[in-house]
């Protein structure tokens, strides 16, 4: 069409009731993708917006779901069904959204998202100036084939369209008068894309193909180190990223204390906070870790679970790096030119998801049953659904337990399946914690799941076990203990260790005594510290003392251990001692599982999922992680 | 029962207590949710029988020391509000002199020698004289802030300020970089929560809501020389909320 | 049989700043009456000195959180005075409006939000939602008009952002001004509903008059808030650069702001003040409200400064409609200048909502400040508040 009609047809487009149609227009020296009221503010000739459109598909700050909480447990789901068409996105970016797809929809679907991209029409458009930090002409992000609904390539006088969905096809033919294009015409499409790849000032050295392998071989090289010292730490080159899908949720409050919403925000690794869990641990405190992780997720993690190289280099971390440390393209050349060869592998378990798959992000209603006060800090408490669903889970896993107003924490199933009703051990610790001992019983929480992945309890029949819990490590060790108690012929030894701070800190003391009353479990405890006249029937040192005098047969014998981060490194070591074999090692790790669903990306240890992968681990699958233990 | 709240404020512009007043049509949900007690911007009545002390201004003299202490034996919470309060902010700015070169600067040679209302001390933020709970940074706050910490003290949830930089906000709101502008920016190095107020409207952050826990301020000093800002222009704009004696 | 009576009123409430009354009587006649000013010296002056020339207004808007941008403007004026930098038309059309939006804010706080409840016999505002909702929420509608207006211009109602030497860091949308436009004109009806609200309680209103000076900008344009001389009701006019002469700062010893006097022991200055010197300048509708009072000048009840504000709320309406429209018509352009540092001395001037204030700095020739005298509003009135006072309690 020429380019009058091409304009004709834009002003139809946000004159008649299509939707909104959001364009790129100047914002200044840079350009944006914001609502059009005239085809004239139209930039087909940008370069790079400052955010992708992404923001349309994933908003920076999105109402998840809002509630009441002056009642019992009312929430509505907001999802935005508005229709948008999405005018001149550029073919890098029309990339990042197909991977946005693929990890929003692929597996549990986000239906927050699932709304906004089915009612998005993208109209991409060929790129006709080059951003400077772009390299997207190595990575053969320039051009696109299919991803849009039309895409139009500017020749000057004339507008070329290619139409790629029916509903492209309608739009044009209903708002637009258009011929075939001549051969001329075709060619002339065909040159520019051909040409453009030459037109880009920064060029990869090394095939896209190459950075996974060139990423498992230089975990170590100092270029982590050099640059992170230059880190601002400012998060900018995650959130500009056209890629980049982790979020934080929180809940916010009105004045009057009734109406609150539930928020879904943009995050980012290279945040400080990214991984950091109730009980203060950060898991990537070092600001070298966090640089690093970046790299490794666009790079190496995400292309090994989803096939892709989350980058599409678009050169926007680049260009807005002020100490110009965030581009891809010369980290990727530097790893090149000076690979340290030193290969670090990176397994992702192959895990057969357990948990729940839809109504993901919305929490059920439940009431508690029950409050069992342990100690100072840790109460049990007996829940119930309130849809009478009784909760299918494996020893292992955990759920997301939401308090409106307040937030969501995940928490450890602490009894064993196959009851109309499941237990918490919880440890007040954050919010969600801290509001959770104010409540009293018949009062009403969310809750979401079961998620991750739980101990196969399949494939330890007929073996010894032996659990090694420190502190609330029990709670989820409690599940397993009551299944394989409950399930005792399946068994062979069973042997119990338990070791935590004080006597004053003993969970499930009652538990405790009547595993120790029956003659075919072996229970030894133990406290760090025991105070003069305090009455206590254990051992005192760590729990690591209890594994010397143990006497098992390594071979037969599946260690499950969980505990505090620290316990781990010491227990496996005595184990070891007793030439236990990896594989016949269990642990749970705990990381900070927000969604509980793999995509807000706080749980993440290295390529892992802990929330998906785990939270429970064969010790084979994860002794070799860097970010494991 | 509701929580009982009274304001006060020490040496400070009282433009923090404006922002209350600022929440507009909202103030009638907080008068709902909270007991107003004393407010000495807006009210007569006062009491000494609060639980919520919201805290504004920096503390200048032993009497407003003394004032201050008797605020936190009486309430179980206090917050301080904004900048004066919270880090010592501009009435800090004066630290750089000894207290009688201001003195005579200001007040010249009238004779206040001895006058109790004249006997300052170095600016002291609150918490350098008793113990702060939470903290409301900005100069002056940001009233949404405000609103969220009232709203969570009232339903008994932590209040917790960002950890991150002004930056992320910046970003969100897809402003072009000041320093693209030609700007001096602090956003890197200050905590959010502001909304990026100051770049959003084409100026750069001047810090007024105090540093990071982890300030990156040897990779900030970088990015400043990078940019042609120099060491004394660096130190200017640095100390404007955050003077530490020499040191920025 | 008279009685000794002392009183002693500490933390006085609802009043900008700080300050103590202590009032003694013997025999029932009153011997002493006190106004203490007991807010600590925060130094302002002395601690701008060695800053750069762009941080001066930023640094000195912190005096006052009600007026801040009264004092970023006085700071920008001096500061400007002092290089010699020029400003565009639409800087100065721009900058009134901010003034004006800050003028009614404090104005509306003022009468609305401090004055009121005495006359509605409330303790403060809080009561008054129960007892009369239909007029807090017409004073809390007004009071967000006005912030919105200086949130318009200024990014922020408090500590303003985009004010800056020469000009704006950002200036408005002709579409935020159009929206702006329309919640004034909303607006007007307002500010006739509440002064309906003062006057049917108008004879709270003491019935107080002490002679005295007042002092305020005056030019022969407008009614002056962003320009003008010093002019006072005893007669005289003087450039701004003259002020020393007139207000004369004095240190006594039961107050840390300073006191000020001119031809009397006292002046005051403010929106009676503005009004005794200005009234020739204001619109038809601000007139009217004056008429409702029977405001005249010149009017030496200080009490009467509350209708004097509700005045200048109706024309600081008037006027902001007037200046968007000049603004429209004109069409709103992007404006950068270099900014040539140049020592030299300057003086910068502005009504602040509580009346007369100035900004006076030296610059060098690197443009940073090396000597700062700032005259407060406040200040120029604490004299005057003492002898009436004085006039009220001992006769």
């Amino acid at each position: 069409m020429s380019k009058r009609e091409w304009l004709n047809f834009v002003d139809r487009l946000i004159k008649e009731n299509e939707g909104e149609v959001i364009g790129v227009r100047a914002r200044g020296s840079r350009f944006q993708y914001a609502p059009l009221e005239s085809a004239e503010e139209l930039r087909l000739d940008y370069d790079v917006t400052i955010l992708p459109p992404k923001k349309y598909l994933l908003p920076t700050h999105e109402d998840l779901m809002t509630f009441d909480i002056s009642k019992p447990f009312e929430v509505l789901a907001n999802i935005d069904e508005g229709k948008r068409i999405l005018l001149g996105v550029h073919p890098y970016d029309v990339l990042a959204i197909q991977q946005m797809d693929e990890i929003y929809l692929g597996t549990h679907r986000d239906e927050h998202y699932d709304a906004r991209r089915k009612n998005t029409i993208i109209i991409a458009s060929d790129i006709l100036n080059v951003s400077e930090r772009s390299f997207a002409g190595s990575l053969g992000t320039h051009v696109v084939e299919t991803g849009f609904d039309l895409l139009v390539t500017d020749l000057g006088d004339t507008v070329a369209v290619t139409i790629g969905s029916e509903e492209g096809k309608r739009l044009l033919d209903t708002h637009s008068e258009t011929r075939e294009a001549t051969l001329e015409e075709k060619k002339h499409v065909k040159r520019l894309r051909k040409e453009l790849p030459s037109r880009y000032a920064r060029k990869l050295k090394v095939d896209k193909y190459m950075w996974q392998k060139l990423l498992e071989e230089n975990y170590d090289h100092p270029i982590w180190e050099e640059n992170s010292k230059k880190c601002l730490q400012c998060g900018s080159c995650t959130l500009v990223c056209p890629t980049c899908f982790c979020y934080d949720v929180d809940d916010v409050m009105s004045l009057n204390l009734k109406e609150g919403r539930r928020v879904r925000t943009w995050d980012g690794c290279l945040l400080r906070d990214f991984t950091r869990v109730a009980g203060g641990e950060i898991f990537r405190e070092n600001i070298k870790d966090r640089y690093r992780h970046r790299y490794y997720r666009k790079g190496l993690y995400l292309p090994m679970r989803n096939g892709f190289v989350a980058c599409v280099g678009c050169g926007r971390c680049a260009t807005q790096c002020l100490p110009d440390i965030a581009d891809p393209c010369e980290i990727m050349n530097t790893l090149a030119s000076f690979s340290m060869h030193e290969k670090v592998n990176f397994p992702i378990p192959d895990v057969k998801v357990a948990g729940v798959e839809e109504g993901l992000l919305i929490p059920e209603p439940a009431t508690i049953l029950r409050k069992e006060r342990q100690t100072d800090m840790e109460t049990l408490y007996e829940i119930r659904p309130d849809s009478g669903r009784r909760l299918e889970y494996r020893p292992g896993q955990f759920v997301e337990v939401s308090i409106f107003g307040v937030g969501e924490a995940p928490i450890s199933i602490a009894s064993s399946p196959g009851r109309d009703t499941f237990e918490l051990l919880v440890r007040r610790i954050g919010h969600v914690t801290t509001k959770l001992d104010t409540m009293k019983v018949g009062e009403k929480i969310g809750i979401r799941g079961p998620f991750g992945n739980g101990f196969d309890v399949s494939g330890i029949a007929g073996r010894d076990i032996l659990f090694i819990s420190g502190g609330c490590g029990l709670a989820p060790t409690r599940s397993l203990i009551e299944y394989v108690l409950e399930n005792r012929g399946d068994f062979g030894k069973v042997t119990i260790l338990y070791g935590c701070k004080e006597p004053g800190a003993v969970l499930f003391g009652n538990d405790l005594q009547e595993w120790s009353r029956k003659n075919d479990v072996l229970v030894k405890k133990t406290v760090d510290q025991c105070g003069e006249g305090e009455c206590w029937d254990g051992e005192v040192g760590l729990i690591t003392t209890l594994i010397p005098p143990l006497d098992f047969d390594p071979e037969r014998t599946i260690s499950i251990v969980v505990g505090p981060p620290v316990m781990y490194k010491f227990v496996i070591s005595e184990l070891k001692k007793k030439e236990v074999p990896d594989e016949n090692i269990v642990v749970s790790l705990e990381r900070r599982m927000k969604c509980g669903v793999g995509k807000c990306g706080h749980c993440q240890m290295n390529g892992i999922y802990v929330c998906l992968e785990g939270p429970v681990f064969r010790y084979t699958d994860v002794k070799d992680m860097p970010e494991a233990f | 029962m509701k929580p009982r709240v009274a304001f006060f404020d020490f040496a400070s512009c009282e433009g923090c207590q404006l922002q209350v007043i600022n929440l507009e049509e909202k103030i009638l949900d907080l008068i709902d949710v909270v007991e107003v007690v004393s407010f000495r911007e807006a009210m007569k009545e006062s009491s000494d029988d609060y639980d919520i002390a919201f805290v504004e201004g920096s503390i200048m003299r032993p009497m407003d020391e003394e004032r201050l202490k008797r605020i936190r034996k009486n309430a179980r919470i206090l917050v301080a509000l904004g900048a004066c309060a919270c880090i010592g902010g501009v009435n800090r700015l004066r630290n750089e002199w000894s207290v009688d070169e201001v003195k005579k600067e200001v007040y010249d040679e009238a004779d206040i020698e001895g006058n109790r209302l004249f006997d300052v001390f170095p600016t002291k933020a609150v918490d350098e004289v008793v113990d702060v709970d939470f903290r409301i940074p900005g100069c002056p706050i940001n009233r949404e802030e405000f609103a969220k910490v009232v709203a969570h003290l009232a339903i008994g949830k932590e209040p917790r300020l960002p950890s991150y930089p002004v930056c992320v906000e910046c970003k969100k709101n897809e402003n072009i970089c000041v320093f693209e502008l030609g700007k001096f920016c602090l956003g890197p190095v200050t905590r959010a929560g502001c909304n990026a107020i100051c770049p959003t409207h084409g100026d750069g952050c001047e810090g007024c809501r105090g540093y990071l826990d982890d300030p990156r301020m040897e990779a900030a000093k970088d990015v400043l020389r990078k940019y042609g800002v120099s060491f004394d222009e660096m130190m200017k704009r640095f100390n404007m909320f955050n003077y530490r004696k020499g040191a920025i | 049989m008279g009685r000794d009576i002392d009183i002693e009123v500490r933390h006085l409430t609802r009043v900008e700043g700080h300050g103590n009354i202590y009032l003694n009587a013997r025999s029932g006649k009153v011997e002493k009456v006190l106004w203490e000013v007991d807010e600590a010296p925060r130094f302002f002056e002395a601690m701008v000195r060695g800053k750069s020339y762009h941080q001066l207004s930023h640094i000195t808007s912190r005096i006052c959180g009600i007026c801040s941008i009264s004092h970023s403007l006085a700071s920008l004026k001096a500061t400007e005075a002092a290089m010699g930098v020029e400003i565009s038309k639409q800087t100065e059309l721009l900058r009134r409006l901010a003034l004006y939006g800050e003028n009614l804010q404090s104005h509306t706080l003022h009468v609305g939000y401090l004055v009121a409840p005495d006359l509605l016999g409330a303790g403060s505002v809080i009561p008054l939602v129960k007892t009369a909702k239909e007029a807090v929420v017409k004073i809390v509608g007004l009071h967000r008009t006005a912030n919105m207006l200086s949130e318009a211009i200024c990014g922020r109602a408090t500590h303003p952002i985009t004010l800056e030497v020469g000009g704006f860091t950002e200036i408005p949308t002709e579409r935020a001004l159009l929206g702006m436009r329309e919640e004034l004109e909303n607006a007007k009806g307002v500010c006739t509903d509440v002064a309906g609200v003062v006057l049917a309680h108008a004879d709270r209103l003491p019935d107080f008059t002490r002679e005295t000076e007042f002092i305020a900008l005056t030019n022969d344009e407008n009614y002056a808030f962003y320009d003008g001389d010093l002019g006072s009701t005893d007669g005289g006019r003087w450039p701004v650069e003259e002020y020393l002469s007139i207000t004369n700062e004095y240190v006594v010893p039961h107050s840390t702001a300073k006191y000020t006097r001119h031809n009397r022991e006292s002046y005051m200055v403010g929106a009676l003040a503005r009004f005794n010197l200005n009234h020739a300048m204001l619109s038809k509708e601000a007139m009217e409200v004056a008429g409702m009072f029977g405001l005249k000048p010149v009017c030496h009840n200080p009490f009467m400064n509350n209708v004097a504000q509700l005045v200048e709320i109706m024309d600081s309406l008037v006027d902001s409609i007037g200046i968007i429209d000049e603004l429209l018509d004109r069409g709103l352009e992007e404006e950068s200048g270099e900014i040539e540092v140049r020592a030299g001395r300057g003086v910068g001037a502005v009504h602040a909502p509580r009346g007369l204030l100035i900004h006076d700095y030296t610059i060098d020739g690197l443009g940073n400040c090396t000597k700062a005298n700032c005259i407060i509003p406040t200040n120029q009135n604490h004299a005057n508040i003492q002898k009436d006072m004085e006039e009220i309690t001992l006769t």
